[in-house]
């Protein structure tokens, strides 16, 4: 709602068709983008079982959301949740404190402590372990939920459940449900944006999927690298061409137009041409990276030694530049640091330090510079995994699927800062204090964005379906007052 | 006579009521002491109730209030799983899982597992501190005191489910009846019956019809709405100079003879079964042979099978008496529907199996109830449902159908050849029996009777091929006879190059090497990594009987080499890191002598299930390639004596008939054997080796299915008979005699009793030529579905497609022959102004075409279109944004190989962008109505999309060869795109193009691609 909402922070100013081709010419791309798609003043009327009372329907905390996706399950006990028990008992059986579930590898050792040190950061004290020496510099933004399960022991669920409040494919993205309760800011960028690090999720790009919504939802997928940011890039030979194909198409519209009659699926057809193309503009201008200043690009990790850590690097600072840009939700995926994702069902210190080193400077890096600017306060940054790992071994140095207690983080955009929600057991393996479902967590998310999760529904096959299925509290204690 | 099996189950049923009961007897006990204790209360001085009644109100109550009202009080927003706690009684009734507390026993009330997070994790957020919980222990301990007071009552009327009112109330479920057709003024408008009830309406409304489209722009609707292809310039030819008055219904007629129409309705067909050819998840794996699925629907609309034969064959193909067969008599086709059931997704390794069934279950009956009834049965998974007639049990009705088939890959090609091989061998081998029988009773002799002991029904013993029931013994294929072979009982068998009768020395289902050298024609594999697919399977498979399994400690007594797979709760995707220890390899010949006077051969194969304890499960056993396997029995938790007991049994018997087979011989003519051997040597040569396969259904063992309490797998509730749903014919079981009851269910599915099959399709047809339903919600006639715009126009329909014998084809001709399907999108003001939705009919919306209808329009005027039907899938094409787990690994060709977009693969973790883009759906769901969205991406997919651009320069390289004017260019071109010639502004707007870029080579070029982004390439007038 625009009194609520005032327009994007930096108007984005079309240039003219000249200019664009000729910038697309010069090297940038002129870019479309398969399931590049923007506002729903442009989808809307032709969709199937109507929109109810969607949002927002309370002053919100956030406008924009970036969703740090980490892939494969970190490690609670190893990041965010320190268990000196785990050091004490280390070796021993865990059948002896408590009972162990099935899981997926059935694959079980003995308890497992941490290999890293925990110390306390901030004014706050929040402790964080040695895989996150930047973010533990932040610490006083991060709002930790220490109780966070969910329902699934298997990726493809999980993540499903994670992205979509369902286990099952075909459910519409977190990103989808906020664009469609809220709308986009931006016209000449998607509403819902993914920067593939390089791995897309097991359950493939469905996690980010419009589901029953129409298509206009659906998760865009950018890559950060080179000059090639999207599905499609014209040929070259359409480039030069594409003025006078595009002029001679409307001019044929205006011609033939009459044969059909006044209609307005037709003319938001003809208008969307339009919105392309200047998409086609927009998306040069989000991606280059040049234009930031040599400290924040080396801020940020894109010097850095370490290839996963640029890559990360250039997605954080693109999504700070999205979000900018007005952007409503971007997820970024990780990038492959040549061992597994955090899913470290062997060679544990390996491989969460390999998949750490990719993420955390510029995670940290992202959260102040969002501060920086003053931009904190309305974008929340959220970073989860799908699952846990659990406490005790999976063969000699490994860590399995855990749902029943694991650690996320929020920060910024009314997430209550230097702060710790929730607790697991002494073993870090369920949560047993301020236990938190995933749908609550997108209750709460959608209620810093201005949103009741009960209010937002879509009818679809004899239901009026939401982002939270029938479930979702929203945690009142997550939110700065 | 029972036989083992039935005993095993009683037995496993008395067990489990005994178990029960046991409980019942606890929690009676528990009750009349409470009784007791109640009345002690009473008699206590009025004193110890204050302190009681104190201690209830400052230190339980609050604690329930606080904690627990929330979702278990009358005024909760939702109640959940049927508990209150805001009254005693609602505590002593209890919810789905029994009564919530037991008075005086605080260590037998579920309300203090449940705060002890022993059972339940109540509250869920987070546990209570101990010394709270001892309150409540406390509390129950001294006899869960509670003041008399009124019941509570929710502030508003709970609303009571009531499937009578719910049915009378809506209109879906009331009798199809015949409309009168209504009187219409200008009665020289209607073409149709039909078209009364839209032109009654609109006179009524005071508005008129618009007028009729013009014959390009009818021809051009008829051909995507027909065939999905625009009209080429030949078929633009014989129409327009068609000048008789039946032009346009000769020109449907082509249409509908054309075998691209199947083409066209059979993508409308896959949305709505989720068609997809990989399973999703996190490899992707293929849905082996989905594709013959898809060629199935493309003939079968083609040759316009009559749709209550379709939707039989989807829901009980394989069961019909007399299958329907192709132009080769050997092929099912019949059996190709039920492959439906399985398109949906699969999951390699489910930490918990039953809940991993109940989900694909769950998927199945959303798409089978969504697609031909047009209801939404699966909401009723968890609850009875909220707004229509539809409860909980009709769910578990459903689902017990499924619980009683099975998945498998057919081979669909040979089987009906091989089906009557089989039956001639069988009679083949009985004649040889019978006259060996007569030579040895001619002789004196009797063929050997073996006594079954009572050992042989030991506990431990879950299948017996000596006593299954004919209905229980399942096979896939006819290798395994379709019966076991008995004691005693002779055969013929090939010793050292010569033929000899043999006697059968143990009861056992065997594999007959008269069916060796069978081979398969797979498709080629994308990502195939179930383990599954390693084993020579298809039609080569026995299944014994579905048990409980009570003992992780399997063995089965077999002999000869292959496989067995314990299948666990209908789980067939094996892909580790779980359940590798479902498949066993079989080899007794490496193994040992089990006993010292005489080796049958038979061996004990063991498997070690543990993890399955609880769940029910059934064994598949495949012989190796050329190899013979026999099953004799199997057993479940045997002790070693046990083992051995049933070890020595058989050796005795083994070694009796060893002793009498020698004797026999003698009396057996020499020359029988021989010409045993031929007789089965001359039909051995007519079996037909090769076989394409698809998945398909098969009868399991028969069960009805238990409410899960609240949809969790691991709660479950009573049990229900196997029935359709009971709005439509009650709440009496379906009487099954045998088998799954599929064919019953069609038959109520089929029925003209039933209220929504009818009209549900003649909706759908209406749906995709109109562009809009008469029930707008074509998968859902529901309450929160929309309600008919003309009931009796849809009525109307649904008995005229039953009066036309059910041919989708007939009742598509009747639409579109009408003059309400002829208006034009030229709409009346007037009419715009009083009816803006146009849910009268007034005019006709523009349609955008789809994307598979854009694509495959592309390849047509680009003349690059392949028109070749059916085969296996051109691989998708991967573009470098398409990453991720499962990626297939081979690229697709960026033009779809040229072939129609129906023809590309459907990898569900992979779909194609430029589908995604124009609203193909996901495959997950029923989807009898595309999203039709408008946003830019489409537009820069027209513009951008290399595919486009690659087919746009084709088109022009075509035209500049083909005509060498620029008049004559123009021409040729708004003919193939649009049906119809330029205007002269059109001309001239083109042409003064053509001479500003005449220094431009690819001019033309850019020309196609202008008229490909003109709104009139995707758009239908």
């Amino acid at each position: 709602m625009p009194e609520k909402f005032p327009c994007q922070r930096e108007c984005f100013i079309p240039l003219s068709r000249r200019e664009m081709l000729h910038r697309s010419a010069s090297g940038f791309g002129a870019v479309a983008l398969a399931a590049l798609q923007s506002d729903r003043s442009f989808a809307s009327g032709t969709t199937a079982e109507g929109r109810a009372d969607h949002g927002p329907h309370h002053p919100p905390r956030a406008k924009n959301v970036i969703f740090l996706y980490m892939d494969g399950g970190p490690s609670q006990v190893d990041t965010f949740d320190p268990k000196p028990l785990l050091t004490r008992y280390d070796g021993k059986d865990p059948g002896q404190f408590f009972r162990v579930e099935p899981t997926q590898f059935n694959n079980n050792g003995t308890v497992l402590a941490s290999p890293w040190k925990f110390s306390r950061h901030g004014e706050s004290g929040l402790p964080v372990s040695e895989l996150f020496p930047y973010v533990g510099k932040q610490a006083d933004k991060l709002c930790v939920i220490r109780s966070m399960t969910s329902e699934f022991p298997e990726h493809t669920f999980a993540n499903y459940f994670l992205h979509t409040g369902s286990g099952l494919q075909g459910r519409p993205s977190m990103g989808a449900w906020v664009n469609y309760g809220l709308g986009s800011e931006c016209e000449n960028l998607p509403g819902f944006i993914v920067i593939n690090g390089g791995l897309i999720p097991p359950g493939g790009i469905d996690c980010f999927g419009s589901g029953f919504l129409p298509a206009s939802y659906q998760g865009s997928i950018f890559k950060p690298s080179g000059g090639g940011v999207a599905n499609i890039r014209p040929a070259k030979s359409a480039v030069e061409h594409q003025t006078g194909m595009l002029r001679l198409a409307r001019k044929l519209d205006a011609i033939g137009q009459s044969a059909f009659g006044q209609h307005d699926r037709l003319e938001s057809a003809i208008r969307n041409d339009e919105l392309a193309f200047q998409m086609q503009m927009a998306v040069p201008g989000v991606m280059s990276l040049q234009d930031e200043t040599a400290a924040v690009r080396r801020k940020y990790g894109l010097e850095s030694d370490f290839k996963p850590t640029q890559i990360y690097g250039t997605q954080c600072l693109l999504a700070r530049r999205m979000v900018e840009r007005g952007v409503r939700f971007v997820e970024l995926t990780c990038p492959s640091v040549n061992t597994d994702r955090w899913d470290q069902h062997s060679r544990l210190k390996t491989g969460h330090e390999r998949n750490a080193l990719a993420v955390d400077q510029p995670i940290a890096a992202l959260l102040e510079d969002l501060s920086d600017r003053g931009m904190l306060d309305e974008t929340l940054v959220v970073w989860a995994g799908e699952f846990g790992r659990t406490p005790f071994a999976q063969g000699k140095n490994g860590r399995d699927h855990n749902p029943f207690g694991f650690t996320v983080w929020m920060a910024g955009g009314g997430a209550k800062p230097g702060f710790v929600y929730g607790a697991t057991d002494e073993f870090g393996y369920k949560a047993v204090e301020g236990r938190m479902e995933i749908h609550d967590l997108h209750a709460t998310m959608l209620y810093l964005l201005g949103v009741d999760h009960t209010r937002s529904t879509y009818r679809f096959g004899g239901r009026d379906m939401r982002l939270t299925d029938v479930k979702g509290h929203v945690i009142q204690e997550l939110i700065d007052t | 006579m029972q036989t083992i099996e039935q005993q095993t189950m009683v037995r496993n049923w008395f067990l489990s009521t005994s178990v029960r009961a046991a409980i019942r007897y606890a929690w009676l006990l528990a009750i009349t002491s409470w009784f007791l204790s109640g009345e002690t209360l009473s008699a206590d001085p009025p004193h110890d109730e204050a302190v009681k009644r104190a201690f209830f109100e400052t230190s339980v109550r609050p604690l329930l209030v606080e904690h627990c009202y929330e979702c278990h009080s009358v005024n909760a927003d939702s109640i959940q799983a049927g508990l209150t706690v805001d009254s005693r009684d609602g505590l002593l009734t209890g919810g789905d899982s029994g009564p919530a507390i037991v008075p005086g026993k605080p260590e037998k009330s579920l309300l203090i597992e449940a705060l002890c997070y022993e059972s339940y994790e109540m509250p869920p957020r987070e546990k209570l501190p101990d010394d709270q919980i001892d309150l409540v222990r406390r509390w129950i301990r001294d006899g869960s005191y509670w003041p008399d007071e009124p019941p509570p009552s929710a502030e508003a009327e709970r609303e009571v489910f009531d499937l009578e009112a719910r049915k009378a109330a809506h209109w879906a479920w009331t009798p199809i009846r015949r409309p009168a057709i209504p009187t219409v003024r200008n009665t020289d408008w209607p073409r149709q019956p039909l078209d009364h009830f839209v032109l009654a309406r609109l006179e009524q409304a005071g508005l008129r019809p618009a007028s009729d489209c013009d014959r390009p722009a009818l021809l051009r609707r008829l051909c995507f709405d027909l065939t999905g292809l625009p009209p080429t310039t030949d078929q633009q030819e014989t129409f327009l100079s068609d000048k008789r008055p039946d032009a346009v219904e000769r020109l449907v007629d082509r249409l509908l003879a054309s075998p691209h129409f199947g083409e066209r309705w059979g993508r409308h067909w896959l949305d709505l079964v989720r068609y997809a050819e990989s399973r999703g998840h996190e490899f992707d794996n293929d849905a082996q042979n989905a594709f013959q699925y898809r060629d199935y629907v493309i003939r079968a609309l083609n040759s316009d099978v009559p749709y209550d034969q379709f939707v039989r064959e989807h829901i009980a193909g394989d069961l019909l008496d007399a299958p329907r067969t192709g132009a080769d008599p050997s092929v099912n086709e019949s059996i190709l529907g039920t492959g439906f059931w399985f398109l949906g997704e699969w999951v390699h390794s489910p930490v918990d199996t039953r809940k991993d069934e109940a989900d694909r279950f769950d998927n199945m009956i959303d798409v089978m109830s969504k697609t031909f009834l047009g209801v939404t049965v699966a909401c009723a998974r968890c609850h009875d449902h909220k707004f229509d007639a539809i409860s909980t049990a009709d769910y578990y009705a459903l689902s017990g159908f499924l619980q009683s088939s099975d998945y498998r890959q057919v081979r669909f090609e040979s089987m009906q050849h091989n089906r009557e091989i089989a039956e001639r061998l069988d009679r083949l081998d009985q004649k040889f029996q019978t006259a060996i029988a007569q030579q040895l009773s001619d002789a004196g002799r009797e063929v050997i009777q073996i006594d079954r002991q009572p050992e042989k029904s030991l506990a431990s013993i879950v299948v017996d091929y000596g006593e299954l029931g004919p209905d229980e013994y399942l096979t896939r294929g006819y290798l395994f006879g379709d019966r076991p072979r008995r004691c005693g009982q002779p055969f013929l068998a090939v010793k050292r190059g010569r033929p000899v009768v043999r006697l059968q020395p143990v009861d056992a289902a065997v594999s007959d090497d008269f069916w060796h050298n069978l081979s398969v024609i797979q498709q080629k594999a994308v990502r195939d990594q179930n383990r599954l697919s390693d084993i020579p399977r298809p039609g080569r498979t026995l299944r014994t009987p579905t048990f409980l399994l009570t003992s992780g400690d399997l063995s089965c007594r077999v002999r000869g080499r292959g496989h067995v797979v314990a299948c666990v709760d209908s789980h067939r995707l094996v892909h580790g890191p779980l359940h590798g220890e479902t498949i066993q390899a079989i080899n007794t010949k490496s193994g040992k002598k089990q006993h010292a006077d005489y080796d049958t051969g038979f061996r004990w194969v063991d498997m070690k299930l543990d993890r399955y304890e609880g769940h029910r499960i059934h064994l598949e056993f495949t012989p190796a390639v050329d190899s013979e396997l026999q099953v004799s029995l199997v057993t479940q938790g045997a002790t070693s004596e046990q083992r051995q007991q049933i070890q020595r049994r058989e050796a005795d018997v083994a070694s009796h008939i060893s002793q009498w087979e020698k004797e026999a011989n003698e009396w057996i003519d020499p020359g029988l054997a021989d010409q045993w051997l031929q007789e089965r040597q001359v039909l051995q040569a007519e079996i037909r080796r090769e076989s394409a396969l698809a998945m398909a259904m098969a009868d399991g063992t028969p069960e009805d299915d238990y409410v899960l309490i609240r949809g969790n797998a691991s709660k479950p509730g009573d049990r229900i008979p196997r029935r359709f749903l009971s709005a439509i014919e009650g709440n009496d079981p379906m009487s099954i005699n045998r088998g799954s009851g599929r064919l019953q269910l069609a038959r109520s599915i089929n029925s003209t009793e039933n209220p929504l099959t009818h009209r549900v399709i003649a909706n759908r047809l209406w749906h995709y030529l109109m562009g809009r339903g008469i029930v707008a919600t074509t998968d859902d006639f529901g309450v929160l579905g929309q309600r008919p715009t003309h009931p009796g126009l849809l009525d109307h329909l649904a008995i005229r497609f039953r009066d036309q014998g059910q041919s989708l084809k007939q009742l598509i001709r009747t639409i579109v022959l009408s003059r309400s399907y002829r208006m034009s999108t030229h709409s009346d003001p007037r009419a715009m102004l009083d009816d803006p939705n146009n849910s009268l009919w007034h005019h006709r919306p523009p349609k955008r075409l789809e994307g598979e209808t854009i694509r495959d329009a592309l390849l047509t005027v680009s003349g690059q279109l392949d028109r070749q039907l059916g085969g296996d899938s051109i691989p998708i094409h991967l573009t470098s944004f398409m990453t991720g787990r499962g990626r297939p690994s081979v690229n697709g060709p960026i033009d779809g190989a040229r072939r129609r977009s129906i023809y590309t693969a459907v990898r569900r973790n992979f779909l194609s962008p430029f589908m995604l883009a124009f609203d193909t759906p996901t495959p997950f769901s029923t989807m009898g109505r595309r999203t039709r969205s408008n946003v830019p991406a489409q537009a820069l997919i027209l513009m951008n999309d290399p595919f486009v651009v690659q087919q746009a320069t084709l088109w022009s390289e075509r035209l500049t060869r083909q005509y060498p004017s620029t008049d004559a260019r123009i021409l040729a071109m708004y003919r193939e795109a649009f049906a119809r010639l330029p205007t002269k502004q059109e001309s001239e707007a083109i042409d003064a193009f053509v001479r500003e870029n005449s220094s431009d080579q690819k001019v033309w070029q850019t020309i196609a691609h202008a008229l490909i982004n003109t709104k009139e390439f995707i758009f239908l007038r």
